[in-house]
């Protein structure tokens, strides 16, 4: 794994990791969204065979992260989960019974729509609206929403066009900082992307294989 | 036969309306009353219904003289397969006709999407005696619970326009649908007694013998004992190209066609009717449009058809054309096939068909009395068509015709049949093996491979898993069933989907369907945009539950949309003529021989130039033309082989250079060649070129060049579709559904990074090779090119042959308008110089 990217915001530091997350120093806090966590399952079950090492990797990919940057929070910026409740999400269960000694929040997504049940006994904190700390908010898809505070939201999957030469051109997922939000990149591997369009005042960050590339305004 | 009763019914019938039967038909009949099958090879319009169907009333006949009148719910005797929805109804139209008027009790039954559930019904519980099916509708006939009494009375069994089919996945369908039937009666002692006859109709192909094979293959009977009867009718065809007045010595598609429109009223007005063929239905739209605005009278008696517009309004259209009522029918590939149009006396054909045969099959539709000559006119789209115009007349003049390729282990199609059986009564893996390798498609199919797919429906993959919650094929007792009714359902659905971008209804906002109209496009458009379809001017008002919701425009400029379809690439054999014509051409310039081609005679100047500028290659040579610009650096092959075959050898040749120095390419291409172009010198020359297109290593090489990923991926969103990987969703589970959305290019990117060895996977890799580089093709072309001379040019400007493909390239970013301005100076610019 590349040496994450530090990335200052209202004098706190970021560090952005090329497995499509955010480390907050100061809070000791693991920043992520949009795993989809069971979409595959939810897949399956259906009789389409998407292949089930994508819901695997993900998870592995999440163990690295915490075993890297050691944090004791982590806040997922909605759509951790896909739909419905599958095995699949036993495994996550499990998971995070391994690691009870980390905060785990969830900002509701429009794709959480697992029972509150479900969530007290995998000991998430389920947060509706928008989970506030110091001058930082974090929702699902309502970056605009906090007028004097610092938005990090999820939903969009947003993804970057690098036009080469010659009319190439490559997508990749990126981390889209705003001058008052930012759009994570999806966590999960099972996941689209949706072409953003940034201006000279933002940076972005384009998720190249195992590394990050900033690509300019 | 001659003495048989059934015989004589039939003759003294045909007497009776003043008909004599061709000695074809006679000859088929006699081949059916033996016992035999094979293959009809006659033209549309030539009676070759009457050749098979009336040897089944022959049949039936002689079975029963004395009482073919009276009995009825005689069970499925005739099952016709036919590849278009519209045939059916004509053909069913006939028979009825001849039915009543031999006061038989027959019935007619027509099998397809538009059948209601009600007759479906009526059909189970008392199948018809003549079947008319799609073989989409087939392979939901084997869904039926207790399907196999369905064939158990079968007599015959018929694959109309069988060209048509043979070189698809609906062929596929056609061929396990075969094997089935065959199946089902072998696996009862009563109904094997019954020889079954199968008999294909089909168009002049490359391979009749081979197309016959593949039909007949699963009733594994030797080869000998099966017949091909020939119709021996020759049609007289004349074709014409409407010449331009200038000719543009540097052309660009699409460009000069609708010009041209104002040199094809008085063929208008010459002629009943006329269709005027075109390759897209974006430029149908176009044409309807200007036709309109050039001959306002026409307005009432001209018509556009095609496959977005509505059915019904297509309906009417065939229907004004039987009586005719139009003067002028705007069409694209939508109207190649089906029954004759008789009062249409004349053809347009507006820019290549890329093919003979369909130029044939398209010449085909006027003139119908025996003795009349189908007259066809090319209309170029741009000057340099007019040598495929002259490439045409030689190749019709020489007979040479396309083949139809078969297509070899479409996995997708299989999983899709192995599911289907699975709804109905189940199936034994170990039976169907032994059907399916009896098909032509599946003859090479391995055991491990069928075993892969079963573990593919029934575990969701290939090792076992943790957590697995997969669910679709289900074990009992070693018979292979889907038990959910609700993934029973979603596969019926899916069979039969015809697999192209997401098409969106188009609706007005008060009511009223005008057609459908892809995603893609309309995903550009915003709420206020004008565009055209079905020769309406609309607004965009929104985009609501999959419908497009629109409103009457008069906006006087709309955006007509451009659909994917109807890219088809230049054939083999046109292009080989083509080479061939230009030969002809270089001669002209060279050595002042003056073709007898008025094609090539008017394009003097535009040879002249190419000749000065560059080099008019021979049919042994190759064209290589190396030119900077302030764009960078250009490589321009033109080996003629359609579009495919160069994206193909386009990225080859990227992969190779790219082995010579660290260097980036954009490529372009169009059927008569490709561009390279880079923004540094391309190391090109007489040291390394024939190195560069050696066919060593060609398929390993190919893998490397980051397109063979690409072009599977754009494969692989019709073969997720057949295989049952996408969901496309149903009324009244809107809302469910959209947890299993997923497009194509993500599922292609978690397979091949998760399971790169899954059967669709390699499948569609198989068919970048086979089908879309048609990895046989390039090979034959890098040998021929080994075995020619390649010829290096280094032009001081851009060529006349390279200007469209330049142009082609320039296309994709721009819009019409920016793209016709910026054309428009460049080719200024070029003519000054």
């Amino acid at each position: 794994m590349q040496a994450p990217v530090l990335h200052k915001i209202h004098h706190q530091h970021f560090w952005l990791s090329a497995e499509r997350a955010v480390f907050w120093q100061e809070q000791q806090t693991l920043i992520l969204s949009d795993l989809h966590l069971g979409k595959s399952g939810h897949f399956r079950k259906a009789g389409i065979p998407v292949p089930q090492q994508v819901m695997k990797e993900n998870m592995q990919r999440l163990l690295n992260l915490i075993q890297y940057f050691k944090p004791n929070k982590i806040i997922a910026v909605g759509d951790l989960f896909h739909s419905a409740e599958n095995l699949e999400l036993e495994l996550f269960k499990k998971w995070r019974y391994d690691f009870e000694h980390i905060d785990f929040f969830l900002v509701k997504g429009n794709h959480d729509i697992l029972k509150r049940k479900w969530y007290e006994e995998a000991e998430i904190n389920l947060i509706d609206d928008r989970l506030i700390i110091d001058l930082f908010s974090f929702t699902h898809d309502q970056c605009d929403a906090s007028e004097d505070l610092y938005s990090f939201c999820g939903h969009l999957h947003p993804g970057i066009v690098i036009n080469g030469i010659g009319k190439q051109s490559l997508r990749f997922p990126c981390f889209y900082f705003t001058p008052t939000y930012c759009i994570l990149p999806a966590f999960g591997k099972f996941t689209g992307l949706a072409n953003i369009r940034h201006s000279k005042e933002d940076s972005v960050y384009a998720v190249v294989d195992k590394a990050l590339i900033p690509i300019k305004g | 036969m001659h003495d048989s009763p059934g015989y004589k019914v039939i003759m003294q019938w045909l007497a009776g309306k003043g008909y004599k039967p061709f000695t074809f038909q006679t000859e088929t009949w006699q081949c059916i009353l033996n016992g035999k099958s094979g293959l009809v090879n006659a033209p549309t319009g030539t009676g070759k219904t009457f050749s098979v169907f009336l040897a089944g009333l022959i049949q039936f006949i002689n079975s029963h003289p004395a009482a073919f009148q009276k009995k009825e719910k005689n069970g499925l005797q005739i099952l016709w397969i036919t590849p278009l929805r519209a045939l059916a109804k004509d053909i069913g139209r006939a028979m009825e006709e001849v039915i009543d008027e031999l006061e038989m009790k027959w019935k007619v039954g027509i099998r397809n999407g538009d059948t209601t559930i009600s007759d479906r019904q009526k059909q189970k519980r008392q199948m018809p005696e003549i079947l008319i099916i799609t073989p989409e509708s087939l392979q939901l006939l084997l869904a039926q619970k207790n399907y196999p009494s369905f064939f158990k009375d079968l007599k015959l069994l018929v694959a109309d326009e069988w060209h048509e089919l043979v070189g698809s996945k609906r062929g596929v369908q056609v061929e396990l649908a075969v094997s089935r039937i065959i199946g089902t009666r072998n696996s009862n002692a009563d109904v094997k007694a019954n020889a079954l006859c199968i008999w294909g109709i089909s168009a002049t192909i490359g391979n009749l013998d081979q197309a016959k094979e593949v039909l007949l293959a699963p009733l594994s009977i030797h080869e000998e004992k099966t017949v091909i009867v020939k119709a021996k009718l020759e049609k007289k065809i004349e074709i014409e190209s409407i010449l331009p007045d200038e000719i543009e010595k540097y052309p660009w598609a699409g460009h000069l066609g609708i010009k041209l429109a104002e040199k094809v009223l008085p063929i208008i007005n010459a002629s009943k009717t006329t269709i005027i063929f075109i390759n897209t239905r974006g430029m149908s739209e176009m044409w309807y449009q200007k036709l309109l605005t050039i001959a306002p009278e026409l307005a009432g008696a001209i018509a556009l058809h095609h496959g977005s517009i509505e059915m019904e309004l297509r309906t009417w259209v065939e229907d004004a054309l039987h009586a005719g009522k139009l003067k002028v029918v705007v069409s694209t590939a939508s109207l190649d096939l089906g029954v004759d149009f008789r009062p249409v006396e004349t053809v347009v054909q507006v820019g290549s068909p890329k093919g003979v045969a369909r130029f044939l099959q398209r010449a085909g539709r006027s003139g119908h009395s025996p003795d009349a000559i189908s007259k066809i006119y090319f209309l170029p789209t741009h000057s340099l068509e007019l040598i495929e115009a002259a490439a045409l007349k030689n190749a019709v003049a020489e007979n040479t015709i396309e083949s139809r390729d078969p297509l070899f282990l479409c996995y997708d199609v299989l999983i899709q049949y192995m599911c289907t059986l699975a709804i109905s009564d189940g199936f034994v893996p170990d039976e169907i093996f032994k059907e399916v390798k009896k098909t032509f498609c599946f003859s090479e199919l391995t055991k491990d491979e069928w075993q892969e797919m079963l573990f593919f429906i029934t575990l969701g993959g290939t090792a076992l898993q943790q957590y697995n919650e997969y669910k679709k094929v289900e074990v009992e007792d070693g018979v292979y069933k889907i038990k959910s009714r609700r993934i029973a359902m979603r596969h019926r659905m899916h069979i039969g989907t015809i697999v192209s971008d997401p098409m969106l209804k188009v609706k007005f906002i008060t009511g009223g369907y005008i057609g459908v109209i892809e995603e893609g496009f309309i995903s550009r458009l915003e709420p206020g945009d004008a565009f055209t379809l079905a020769g309406k001017q609309l607004e965009l008002v929104m985009i609501k539950d999959m419908t497009v919701i629109v409103r009457k425009s008069n906006v006087k400029r709309s955006i007509v949309p451009s659909w994917l379809g109807g890219r088809l690439p230049l054939s083999q054999s046109l292009g080989k003529k083509l080479r061939e014509t230009l030969n002809e051409a270089g001669e002209q310039i060279l050595e002042g021989i003056v073709s007898p081609n008025i094609e090539l005679q008017v394009l003097q100047p535009l040879l002249d130039l190419q000749h000065t500028l560059s080099h008019i290659p021979a049919s042994n040579e190759l064209l290589i033309e190396q030119i900077e610009t302030k764009d960078g650096f250009h490589l321009f092959v033109y080996p003629y082989e359609g579009r495919l075959v160069h994206e193909a050898l386009a990225a080859l040749l990227a992969f190779r250079i790219s082995k010579i120095t660290p260097i980036t390419f954009s490529i372009a291409m169009n059927d008569y060649g490709f561009e390279l172009l880079s923004d540094q010198p391309i190391p090109v020359d007489d040291s390394n070129v024939y190195e560069i297109f050696s066919s060593e290593h060609l398929v390993e090489d190919i893998q490397r060049s980051i397109n063979a990923t690409e072009m599977a991926k754009r494969r692989f969103r019709d073969i997720a579709v057949i295989g049952g990987l996408i969901f496309q969703g149903f009324p009244g589970e809107h809302k469910k559904a959209r947890h299993l959305q997923s497009s194509a290019g993500l599922l292609f990117n978690v397979f091949s990074e998760y399971e790169p060895n899954n059967v669709l996977i390699r499948q569609s890799f198989q068919e970048v090779f086979t089908q879309q580089m048609e990895e046989q093709r390039l090979r034959e072309m890098l040998n021929r090119i080994q075995h020619s001379k390649i010829v290096l040019t280094y032009p001081k400007r851009l060529t006349p042959f390279c200007f469209p493909i330049k142009v082609d390239s320039m296309r994709e970013n721009l819009t019409s308008e920016k793209l016709e301005d910026r054309v428009r100076r460049m080719q200024q610019q070029l003519e000054k110089l």
